[in-house]
């Protein structure tokens, strides 16, 4: 199945396994990102880190992966 | 008497945004030169492999904690009370704070604030624990109703973001000054020369939060300062007590006594 990070596709494999969403950004991202300082939402909501991975993707998700940035 | 930010005293009233500067270390400079002890900043998509957040992060926490302040993130570019809310949470999770800078913007040619959207958000950021800090128009009923929903801090606007024209409509400031005399009043965004902060504390505004007239200097740290000594005068003068404005004139120097070329022999 198919799923958007920040816009980009990305095909998860075994489709008929529940995805959760930190397995998904295991798979998706190296280690040396997964390190970053990032807050997440699917499908618009945010989910707290706490939720990763009892929070479960389906095909054509949307997950927006936002980083601290300057500021007015 | 410091500026309170829901409760919390913050020694300066120059709150300062990280965007614009010429580099980090810029950026970093102008903070603890102007002494704020808040400073705005944002979350937003980008690369991952970039990894740019992630030092732009580190450099604004380490300024911050010279100046021993408190973070302020944003919800720049969300327009919907909705896409507001989200980035607000994300917001509270990532820089571990319940302090939102928030703003809906309504229209992209001027970004004016969208004051029914602004309602909506703050009425749910304030009842789930968020201290909001609204970013709005100089709007008199737009700030009463931020007010009555618990926003104990309210930030209209000078001018639009970004223009540097400073006080659009002093009248309209003043009126909201007069009205809310209980709410902390931020000055925010428009604002162009140290002067324009100074006109806002003498009005009897709370702080005054700006980026681009200091990160767009020719000398941001200079700049910074300057705006921190406009703001102490203003703040001063405010507490001093203006005089009245007068229509007519009013000699100074005391007539009694006076000399004889003021003598109607002489005139």
């Amino acid at each position: 199945m198919n799923i958007y990070i920040n816009g980009n596709a990305f095909e998860l494999l075994n489709a008929a396994e529940p995805h959760s969403i930190d397995k998904v950004l295991a798979k998706i991202l190296p280690l040396s990102q997964q390190q970053q300082s990032f807050a997440l939402a699917l499908n618009g909501d945010f989910v707290g880190q706490a939720d990763y991975c009892n929070t479960h993707v389906s095909s054509n998700d949307s997950i927006d992966l936002l980083f601290p940035i300057v500021g007015g | 008497m410091s500026l309170s930010i829901y409760g919390q005293p913050i020694a300066s009233r120059l709150l300062i945004g990280t965007a614009l500067y010429s580099s980090p270390a810029v950026m970093k400079q102008a903070i603890l030169a102007s002494g704020s002890q808040v400073v705005t900043l944002s979350l937003k998509r980008q690369n991952p492999l970039a990894q740019s957040g992630e030092k732009i992060w580190r450099y604004i926490q380490a300024s911050i904690k010279q100046n021993q302040g408190f973070l302020l993130p944003n919800t720049a570019g969300c327009k919907s009370a909705k896409e507001a809310i989200t980035l607000a949470r994300m917001s509270r999770e990532l820089f571990q704070t319940d302090w939102i800078k928030l703003e809906v913007i309504g229209d992209d040619y001027n970004l004016q604030p969208d004051p029914i959207e602004l309602l909506i958000a703050s009425e749910q950021l304030l009842a789930e624990g968020f201290k909001v800090l609204p970013y709005c128009t100089d709007d008199l009923v737009v700030c009463q109703r931020l007010y009555e929903l618990g926003c104990q801090v309210i930030m209209p606007w000078a001018s639009p973001i970004g223009t540097g024209k400073g006080l659009m409509n002093p009248y309209n400031l003043a009126s909201i000054r007069q009205r809310l005399p209980n709410a902390t009043l931020i000055l925010d965004a428009g604002i162009g020369k140290p002067s324009d902060a100074c006109i806002a504390m003498e009005m009897g505004f709370d702080g005054v939060l700006l980026n681009s007239a200091i990160a767009l200097a020719d000398n941001p740290a200079l700049m910074a300062k300057s705006f921190a000594a406009a703001i102490a005068a203003g703040e001063s003068a405010y507490i001093a007590g203006t005089m009245p404005e007068r229509q007519t004139a009013h000699a100074s120097t005391p007539t009694l006594d006076r000399p004889f070329w003021h003598h109607p022999e002489h005139t």
